[in-house]
């Protein structure tokens, strides 16, 4: 089953991260795409572009971004949004995505990604600004499940449900991170598996993996060392019930070698099929 | 003049990953409220927007003070979890924004960090953080008014506020020249386009990612010594002046003698070469004239061919 946006299956791809761009442009590694971070390219007119430009030119790149605060009640960021939709057009990004939550209020940003109230009013609120965002790109957003360590009292429905209609009611796409799906339900107790059951996977785009850090009463969703086997067979699931999506390794932290970290995203081919 | 490049292949991204906290020295555990200052309601108003501004006040309290929220509280707002209460899930947000922010200054501000130590410039940022919370979508200028903290930051130091305020005024330089936009520079032909009897009035544009700065304490070898690998002591006040630039993807630092900067500073500011070139004289009078032609002669052809400036303009007109 391919996704209904028409978004190609790259391959495994990597996080685009600063430590590695002189390897990457000095060697080109057989890497199938990057993944770039939307705003280590923003609000700068300098290095960044140097060298994102650089492999833009030789990799399918993605833009992965934590800024847009789609569920936050102040206004959208008119500002946020024309930078954003000027670099998916200098870099050529096959789709761009962000998270489910909000990152600040009132004028404040956390620079956090918030979790949201998995209420009637806040899914209302979230379909018609990613509507507003979508009209905006002209294309179709791909919006992240987040690591949570908290959830607001009072929800009438958990965050899958609010996904699957945000995703519906919004005609967004998903990118579905199966490691926070493991960080959150470790953290919330709920099966990993109920989730991935409600995910409309029509509407998946790309997949996540990344290491995390257990504290034993709970997870921090770190980015931090290789991928535990758990979370690789939920990306398995996940991209069989796909039919077939692009995964994408996220390092962010104690980040080793480029060869090192491509030999971690490569294990998804022990999880995923012959065909990843 | 030594030059000194920079590799930032180590920066930090701004990446989704949660960050880990890392306890403050003076910060206490989390408890009942029994903080008067910054007290924070209990959630009456369940809206999405009453909710994301508690959550907000919560989150953005200085991890020095008591989180101003009860356990019973944070039950009416939030869901206890499988092995941590309400109160814990809650205050893992505001480790962790706290935590963010400082490993951004931290990222900007390597020079400083090392001199103050790590503890003492982890209180500093958290002083910073209260006081300048971040009201930009992104991180890239978070920083920029650390220079000012140092200067103003009333609490004794074993490192003077001056060296610390300049050592941030350098560092930050860096940042804004990463980012600044710059052209193709100028090149030393670019230079015989200039007809003989203009060179008086013509003036240089300089590079868009450069600043030039001039300081109370020797920073930049401060700073040039710590990459090295050295932990070199702090230094005694003495005046330098650095000019901070970018050609391609390299940063670079360039120390300046007092007489260099007088005369760069009137390039950058746009006095004619003539006039410029004047500001020599004055500050190298103890040189006879040839002397002094050809010691300026030397640094501007260093200028022009590290790409401090862009083109000349004539006139109204540019070459």
């Amino acid at each position: 089953m391919a996704n209904r946006f028409d978004v190609p299956d790259l391959g495994v791809g990597l996080g685009l991260r600063t430590v590695h761009y002189g390897r990457i442009l000095e060697s080109r590694p057989e890497v199938d795409w990057f993944e770039i971070l939307s705003e280590n390219y923003m609000q700068t007119a300098g290095r960044p572009l140097h060298f994102v430009d650089a492999v833009a030119a030789q990799y399918p790149v993605a833009m992965h971004g934590v800024s847009m605060s789609i569920g936050s009640t102040d206004p959208l960021d008119r500002a946020y949004l024309e930078e954003l939709r000027a670099l998916r057009d200098r870099v050529h990004a096959l789709w761009v995505s962000d998270h489910l939550c909000w990152t600040g209020v009132a004028g404040k940003n956390t620079h956090d990604l918030l979790p949201m109230p998995y209420t009637e009013e806040a899914l209302r609120h979230v379909v018609d600004r990613v509507k507003e965002v979508q009209d905006f790109l002209g294309a179709p957003l791909a919006l992240e499940n987040p690591s949570t360590y908290v959830e607001f009292a009072g929800g009438a429905m958990r965050e899958w449900e609010f996904l699957a209609r945000l995703a519906e009611e919004a005609d967004c796409a998903l990118l579905l991170d199966v490691n926070n799906v493991f960080v959150s339900a470790y953290n919330h107790g709920f099966e990993p598996h109920e989730y991935l059951r409600a995910v409309p996977f029509e509407r998946v785009v790309q997949l996540h993996v990344a290491g995390h850090t257990h504290h034993g009463t709970h997870i921090i969703d770190s980015h931090i060392g290789p991928v535990i086997d758990d979370v690789w067979r939920l990306a398995g699931e996940a991209w069989r019930r796909a039919g077939g999506v692009s995964v994408l390794l996220e390092w962010d932290a104690e980040i080793p070698s480029l060869e090192e970290t491509h030999a971690e995203a490569l294990r998804a081919r022990l999880f995923l099929g012959e065909a990843a | 003049m030594n030059r000194y490049p920079i590799d930032l292949s180590g920066h930090h991204e701004r990446a989704s990953a949660t960050f880990e906290g890392r306890p403050p020295r003076a910060r206490a555990a989390p408890s009942a409220a029994s903080d008067s200052t910054g007290a924070l309601d209990s959630l009456s108003d369940s809206s999405l927007r009453g909710r994301q501004q508690w959550f907000a006040r919560a989150v953005l309290t200085s991890e020095s003070r008591v989180l101003p929220v009860s356990e019973a509280e944070a039950r009416h707002a939030l869901t206890p979890g499988p092995r941590l209460g309400a109160l814990e899930r809650l205050d893992i947000y505001r480790r962790g924004y706290h935590s963010r922010l400082v490993e951004c200054l931290a990222d900007d501000y390597p020079a400083l960090q090392h001199a103050l130590g790590r503890e003492a410039f982890e209180e500093l940022c958290r002083v910073y953080i209260e006081h300048h919370p971040s009201h930009s979508p992104n991180l890239n200028f978070f920083g920029r008014r650390m220079a000012d903290l140092c200067r103003s930051e009333p609490r004794e130091s074993r490192v003077p506020h001056g060296f610390c305020s300049d050592l941030a005024t350098l560092e930050w330089a860096i940042v804004e020249v990463i980012h600044a936009p710059s052209s193709d520079p100028l090149t030393v032909e670019g230079l015989q386009h200039i007809p003989a009897n203009r060179w008086g009035d013509a003036r240089l544009v300089a590079n868009m990612a450069l600043r030039l700065v001039r300081f109370a304490y020797p920073v930049n070898t401060y700073f040039q010594s710590l990459r090295e690998g050295a932990d070199p002591p702090i230094p005694s006040a003495q005046e330098s002046a650095t000019v901070v630039y970018r050609s391609g993807p390299t940063i670079w630092r360039m120390d300046l003698t007092g007489p260099m900067f007088d005369v760069l500073s009137a390039l950058l500011a746009g006095d004619p070469l003539g006039e410029a070139l004047g500001r020599a004289e004055a500050s190298l009078a103890h040189l006879d004239e040839q002397e002094t032609v050809a010691r300026v002669m030397f640094w501007f052809r260093e200028w022009i061919s590290s790409g401090l400036f862009v083109r000349v303009a004539i006139g109204s007109s540019g070459t």
